[in-house]
This record gives structure tokens, C-alpha cells and sequence, in this order.
């Protein structure tokens, strides 16, 4: 009877979990705006020639429509926000299956290197993409969870809280220009607030430990890049305030060595005083504004030119 | 080892499968790999710590056959000590020498006296507090003699150290649970499916509920400084079903895996946030603990067998032990006494017990606010947000872009547990899905919770919090 009431179970957790997992991805798949939308774009049908790619910083700062006039090529933003290294390296192992850029723009975060379990938990944005790319994605999302095949059979795992964000943008649609969001609030002076001590963020830096995994993936990255012919290109956002990283930086210092020892150019606008203190361009303190983001992007355009025009 | 992870997946079949497949289903065979299974469980945190429960199950074995022999009061009251001492002393030590200390030294300082002495690097044996405190209700049991005390180790082992309940409770007493590791267990249909049932309600109360709902209120409790009034009431709400779901959920997995083995435990929680007082919310909450501390600590003060004074001072005194029994920490000492306190309130001002909904709200309100010292990092935290309670609220804190799902997900989740409370609460034999008689409807529902774990649910491995208990 146990057996028999079992498999009778089993069946119909089967056939139910068949049929919403079904409707999960459909949602989830027919979703126009927000950041899944982007990721399906980047994913399944984009063909611009110039790529960008990154966390938030890349999403907010590169102005697509900018860069597309100035360097005269097609560009697209696929930024998305809170991802770190090990998920762009996924990303372009996605992208690069269907289509190859010409140029790749990877904004690099300093703390990119660091051990984080946030940036393995965030992998999940992938889950709905497994079946599509199980080759790509498997020795990746096998870094971080067990039995990564098997809980991926489930459709409801694969769409796990994606709904929220599906029903947030049926209803408030999320405007993006090709790709770049803008940011449009203005930074008061007041920051960072009088009694709160800037040498904290160098303290914390000290004490944090170099994930060889990510370090790998990095260079996995630019070896993807390399083996598809892709004009790989480094940045640095700019800052509001000005650290003395490099010094204690071990993350972003690492990934520096790494891109010259791949003779990848690296463009690092962290220390650029068209932006230092210049509260007017930011949105917050990690973010630059609109107005940040074209003068950045102009600025950016303009280094790229040289390297652009060589493959051209 | 987990309930949420992929090693109790693994774990649990197994010994399911090896348990049941015992030859003629023999007793002590059964025993052994449920001792066996129990320690590996354990081990699987840390295996040092087993030989504390090897320690407590020797130690409460022997005190319990020397008081079967002793008829000397004298000798008696010294082997009921020994286990006290015993039990207590691990518990002592690991989980309250630094507390001890460094408010020692603070009060010392206080009168200009300094005291020089380093606290230890002492972890916390995950469930000390429960298994202690079963061990040393046999003990008790077995002194007032309300037990026979059980000449078979074995069986006072698995007792002990029965892995389902090891480290969160319930808090079994022995003449429940040690009969049933004398008898036969046969396995039966209904069983495993009872288990299996509750199992799945558990893990959706744990990883949808209280899982979902940890995200929001850890962001906020974690940064005092950041947050306002209205977001520390939408935090603390979410924190009395984070608790609930994460314990609640714990206890219905520990009782549905007992099942699946042929054992019934205690039910723990009844509907809580249903209560209409203080007192009835007691009842309803944690039960194998508020019976335990009713039993062996309110009842031996005199319970309400008393002058009035007295009884009053009992009620506190079971409360503010009962604080300090969930942590080494002023926060749960404030936390205890102020249960007692409406306890004490309730005792003076209300006689009756008024069934109404208003008594349910304001009752909620009371253990809400209790729950701020509970769950605030420190009582400065805690005091902090009362005030801003108060007197500040200020915007509520709603998380951007991808953090938003967690309480939008948290309140989805908790809606759907109420749904199914109220029903049982208020409406019980109206029409059910989940004791539907078509088991068709039954297993669509089962599976429709199961479909919502792991549409919902968080998958991270999170930690139960009673746990550090």
C-alpha cells in the first residue's frame, strides 16, 4: 500500500509541479521590462557589437546611446545590479554560445575578488537558464550548491522567487535605454555624515580574504573572451570619495595584475577628479547620476576610441 | 546535521530504509541504529560534543538504577544532585561562564575595583539546553517516583539522544517517549503518511515563513542606527512569524520524522498568536518547555498552592528563569521577566479569560513588544527601538528591486499560514483540504505546498534559531 500510495503521490506532485512550473516560466519568460527581462535579452537576442557588462555600476554608468554614436557601433548594456564575477563569467559563456561581440566591456568592482557567499547565493538568476545552457552553467553553479542537477529538474526552483518581480514590472513597467537605467537624484553635500570615520572602509578591506575560485573565473573570463576573438576592455567606475585602495585593495590589485598580464587595458576612473567630490553627479555614494554617467561615458568614449578603431 | 540540507536528504532516507529493514523488525537492533543514527547526526556539528551526551546519558542511567536500590533519603537526595549537578554544571559552563563573568567584572569595576580575568573561547554544544533539561526530568521523575526507572541502556540512550528531538526539542518527558523504545513499533501506512505531512507544513513554515521573513528583519535589526519606528513594528511583526514558522516548523519536522519511525511526540505549538491572554498564549507556546519549567520549577516553589504574594513572585521567578534558560544574554533575562510581568498583571486584574478577537489583538501586541528584547542584538538596541517606536516613526524601510521579495514573499507566506489557523481555529469542521476524504484533494494540496517551498522558499541552509539555545 505504500509503495502504490506513493507513486500515486509522487504523480500528482509531479503533474502539479509540471503544470505551475509550466505557467512559473512562462511569466517568467514572457516578462518585457526589469532585470530579468535585460538578462533574457543579452541571453537569447541581442547582436550588438559592443557589450557592456557588470554590476550596478556598469548598468547605471555606461550610456548605451553615447557610446553607440561615439564609437559608431551597436552597443547594449547587460549590467546587472548586485552580480559579481563569477556570474559575468557565466554571462558571457551564455552570450558567446549565440553570439560574439566585438567588444566587451567588463566594469570591474573592487571588491570582486573577495570571498562572499552574497555573490554565489545571487547565481540563482541563472537557475531559469539551466536547461538551455547545462554545459556552460554546470561546472559554475556546482561551485557553490550540491546536487545542482537535481533540484534544477523542479521548474518551481528553477523560477524560485521570481514572481514578485514578474507582477512588479507587468504593473510599473522599467524603462531602460538599451539596456542603461539612469539614475536621476542629486547627492547633498552632507555626506558622508561629520562623525562617521572613511578609514573604516579601509579596515574592512584588510581583513577580507581573496575566493581562489572567483581569481579563476576572472581569468576564465578573459580566456572565453580571448577564444572567441572578443576585444576585451576593462574600467574602473569613478568614486565620490577618493581611498588610498591600492594599497590595501588586495581584490582590485589582483584583477589589475591579472589584465596586464593578459595585456587587457584597463581604464580606472576611480581616482579621476572630474568626479571626486563632485556631489552633483552622483545619486548615491556608490552610484553616479544621469548627468555623472554621460560625462563618464563621454570620457570613457574617448580612451575607447584608440582600441576601438584597431579592430574595426 | 540540518533539517534544511541536503545532508539530512540523504541521511533521512537512509536510516528510514535501514530502521524498517531490520530483521523481524528486532527491538534492540532498532535501538542501536537509532542510537547510532543519533550521534552520527550530532557528531556531523561537532564530534567532541558527544561525548557530553555519552557523559549525561552514563551519569542519569546510573543516578536512576541507584535510586531503584535506594530507599535511604539521604542517598537519594545525593544521586538527584549528582544529575542536577551534573546536567546543570555542562550547562553552566558552556553556555553561561562568560556571561557570569564579564558581569562580574563590570559590577566589580562599577565600585572602582578592577578585576582582571579573560573570558573563555567556549562554543556553545548545539542543543545543550534541551537535552540536558529531558535527561534531568527522568532524573526527577524517577526520585519523586512517579517512573520506573529503565534498566535497559540502550533504550535510555536512543531516549537521550532520539535524533529528530535532539536539538531543538520538543522536550520529551520520559514517561512519554522512553516507554516507546520499549515496545514493538510496527510501520504502518497511516504513520509514514501522518509524517510525511507534517514534515512538508514544517518545512514550508521554515523556509517559506520564517526564512523569507528573517531577510527583512535581520536588514533592519542588524542596523538599528538606519531604520525608524514604523520599520522596526513592520520587523517585529515579521519576527514573531519568523520565530514561529522557524520553531513551529522545527518541532512539526522533529514530530512527522518521529513518525516515520514509529514514535508519537508531544505537540508543541497550538495556534499561538491565537491566544486571547498572556497566560492562554503560555499554553500555546513552546509547550514541551512551559510544562517542563510548570512541572519541575513552578509547581516545587509552590505553584499557586500558596500565599498570594508568593504565588505572584512564583509566576515571575518561573519567567525569568525561563528567559535566562533561552540565552546568556540581559535581553532574554528583560525578555522573561516581562512575560512574567503580564503574566503577574493578568493574575491581579483579570479574572476571567475573554474569548474575544479584541483579546487575541491586544494579546499579539503584548508578545510583540516582549519580542523586540528577544530579538535585539543588545538591550541598547532593544531600548532604542522602543523608543523610536514611540516616539519616531519615521519612513518604512522598503527594500529596492531584488530585496523586495523577501516580505512581500514573508507576508504571501504568512497569509496562507493564517488562512489555514483561523480555519482550525475558529471553523474547524467546515470543509478541509488537507483531511479532505478524497485523497486526491489531499495529495493536490500537499503537493501545492511542496510546489510553494520550492517556488519560495529560501535555500540557503539557514540555521534554526532555537538552535543556540
Amino acid at each position: 500500500m505504500l509503495i502504490s500510495k506513493s507513486i500515486k503521490f509522487l504523480l500528482v506532485f509531479i503533474l502539479i509541479e509540471i503544470s505551475l512550473g509550466f505557467i512559473a516560466k512562462k511569466i517568467f519568460f514572457s516578462q518585457t521590462t526589469g532585470k530579468y527581462a535585460r538578462l533574457t535579452y543579452s541571453i537569447q537576442n541581442n547582436s550588438s557589437e559592443v557589450l557592456i557588462m557588470g554590476s550596478s555600476h556598469a548598468n547605471r554608468h555606461f550610456v548605451s546611446n553615447i557610446l553607440e554614436k561615439e564609437l559608431n557601433m551597436t552597443c547594449y548594456n547587460s549590467g546587472v545590479q548586485g552580480q559579481g564575477l563569477i556570474f559575468q563569467t557565466a554571462l558571457l559563456k551564455m552570450i558567446l554560445k549565440r553570439h560574439e561581440p566585438k567588444v566587451v566591456i567588463l566594469n570591474l568592482d573592487e571588491d570582486w575578488l573577495y570571498d562572499s557567499e552574497e555573490f554565489n547565493e545571487r547565481l540563482a538568476d541563472l537557475h531559469p537558464y539551466y536547461w538551455d545552457f547545462r554545459k556552460e552553467l554546470d561546472p559554475i553553479l556546482s561551485l557553490s550548491s550540491e546536487f545542482i542537477t537535481f533540484k534544477l529538474l523542479f521548474s518551481s526552483y528553477q523560477t524560485n522567487s521570481t514572481l514578485v518581480h514578474a507582477l512588479k514590472y507587468f504593473f510599473v513597467p522599467q524603462m531602460d535605454y538599451k539596456g542603461f537605467r539612469p539614475l536621476n537624484q542629486k547627492m547633498e553635500k552632507s555626506f558622508p555624515p561629520i562623525n562617521e570615520p572613511l578609514i573604516s572602509k579601509e579596515k574592512n578591506e584588510e581583513s577580507k580574504i581573496i575566493n581562489k575560485n572567483f581569481a579563476l573565473m576572472f581569468e576564465e573570463f578573459i580566456n572565453d573572451a580571448k577564444l572567441h576573438n572578443v576585444k576585451l576592455i576593462f574600467t574602473v567606475s569613478p568614486q565620490l570619495l577618493q581611498f588610498d585602495r591600492m594599497n590595501v585593495n588586495s581584490s582590485l590589485t589582483l584583477m589589475k595584475i591579472i589584465a596586464e598580464k593578459n595585456r587587457i587595458p584597463i581604464f580606472d576612473f576611480s581616482e579621476d577628479r572630474t568626479f571626486i567630490k563632485k556631489y552633483h553627479l552622483f545619486n548615491d555614494p556608490g552610484h553616479l547620476n544621469n548627468d555623472g554617467a554621460i560625462i563618464f561615458t563621454k570620457l570613457l568614449a574617448n580612451k575607447l576610441q584608440e582600441e576601438v578603431d584597431l579592430i574595426k | 546535521m540540518l533539517f534544511n540540507s541536503i545532508d539530512f536528504a540523504v541521511f533521512l532516507p537512509t536510516v528510514f530504509l535501514l530502521y524498517w529493514l531490520v530483521k523481524d523488525q528486532n527491538l534492540k537492533l532498532q535501538n542501536f541504529l537509532i542510537v547510532a543514527a543519533s550521534y552520527l547526526f550530532y557528531g556531523w556539528w561537532d564530534w567532541r560534543f558527544l561525548s557530553l551526551i555519552l557523559f549525561s546519558t552514563i551519569v542519569d542511567y546510573l543516578v536512576g538504577l541507584g535510586l531503584l536500590i535506594q530507599n535511604n533519603k539521604t542517598k537519594r537526595k545525593i544521586l538527584l544532585w549528582t544529575s542536577i549537578l551534573v546536567n546543570l554544571g555542562f550547562l553552566a559552563f558552556f553556555k553561561y561562564y562568560n556571561f557570569f563573568l564579564d558581569n562580574f567584572i563590570t559590577a566589580f569595576s562599577f565600585f572602582g575595583k578592577e578585576i582582571k580575568a579573560s573570558s573563555l573561547n567556549i562554543i556553545l554544544p548545539v542543543g545543550i539546553s534541551f537535552y540536558t533539561f529531558q535527561t534531568l526530568s527522568y532524573s526527577i521523575d524517577v526520585y519523586k517516583r512517579k517512573l520506573e526507572p529503565t534498566k535497559d541502556f540502550l533504550a535510555f540512550s536512543a531516549f537521550v539522544s532520539f535524533f529528530p528531538q535532539l536539538v531543538a526539542g520538543p522536550i520529551e518527558r520520559a514517561k512519554n517517549l522512553l516507554p516507546q523504545f520499549y515496545v514493538k513499533r510496527t510501520f504502518t501506512y497511516q504513520l509514514f503518511s501522518e509524517g510525511v505531512k507534517l514534515m512538508i507544513v514544517g518545512f514550508f513554515m521554515k523556509l517559506v515563513v520564517a526564512d523569507r521573513a528573517a531577510i527583512y528583519v535581520n536588514a533592519v535589526y542588524n542596523n538599528v542606527d538606519n531604520h525608524a519606528g514604523l520599520s522596526f513594528m513592520a520587523a517585529t511583526i515579521l519576527f514573531a512569524f519568523q520565530i514561529y514558522g522557524d520553531f513551529a516548523g522545527y518541532s512539526l519536522i522533529a514530530i512527522g520524522t518521529a513518525r516515520l519511525f514509529g514514535f508519537k511526540l508531544m505537540t508543541n505549538f497550538n495556534r499561538p498568536y491565537f491566544a486571547t491572554s498572556v497566560g492562554d498564549f503560555w499554553k500555546r507556546w513552546h509547550i514541551s518547555l512551559s510544562t517542563w519549567f510548570r512541572d519541575y520549577l513552578y509547581i516545587p516553589l509552590g505553584g499557586n498552592q500558596v500565599i498570594y504574594p508568593r504565588w505572584l513572585i512564583n509566576i515571575f521567578i518561573t519567567f525569568l528563569v525561563s528567559g535566562f534558560w533561552h540565552g546568556a544574554n540581559w535581553t532574554f533575562i528583560i525578555w522573561g521577566s516581562l512575560n512574567g510581568i503580564y503574566l503577574i498583571i493578568e493574575a491581579v486584574l483579570f479574572k476571567s479569560n475573554n474569548k474575544k478577537i479584541i483579546n487575541v489583538l491586544l494579546t499579539f501586541i503584548l508578545i510583540c513588544f516582549s519580542w523586540i528584547f528577544f530579538r535585539a542584538n543588545n538591550v541598547n538596541d532593544a531600548l532604542y527601538i522602543v523608543k523610536s517606536i514611540i516616539i519616531n516613526p519615521g519612513k518604512l524601510y522598503i527594500p529596492s528591486d531584488n530585496d523586495v521579495i523577501a516580505p512581500v514573499f514573508a507576508v504571501m507566506a504568512i497569509s496562507i499560514l493564517l488562512g489555514t489557523e483561523i480555519k482550525k481555529e475558529y471553523f474547524n469542521k467546515s470543509f478541509s483540504l488537507a483531511e479532505n476524504k478524497y485523497p486526491l484533494v489531499r495529495w493536490g494540496f500537499y503537493s501545492c505546498i511542496l510546489f510553494l517551498i520550492l517556488y519560495m522558499g529560501v535555500f540557503n541552509s539557514s540555521q534554526f534559531i532555537y538552535f543556540q539555545f
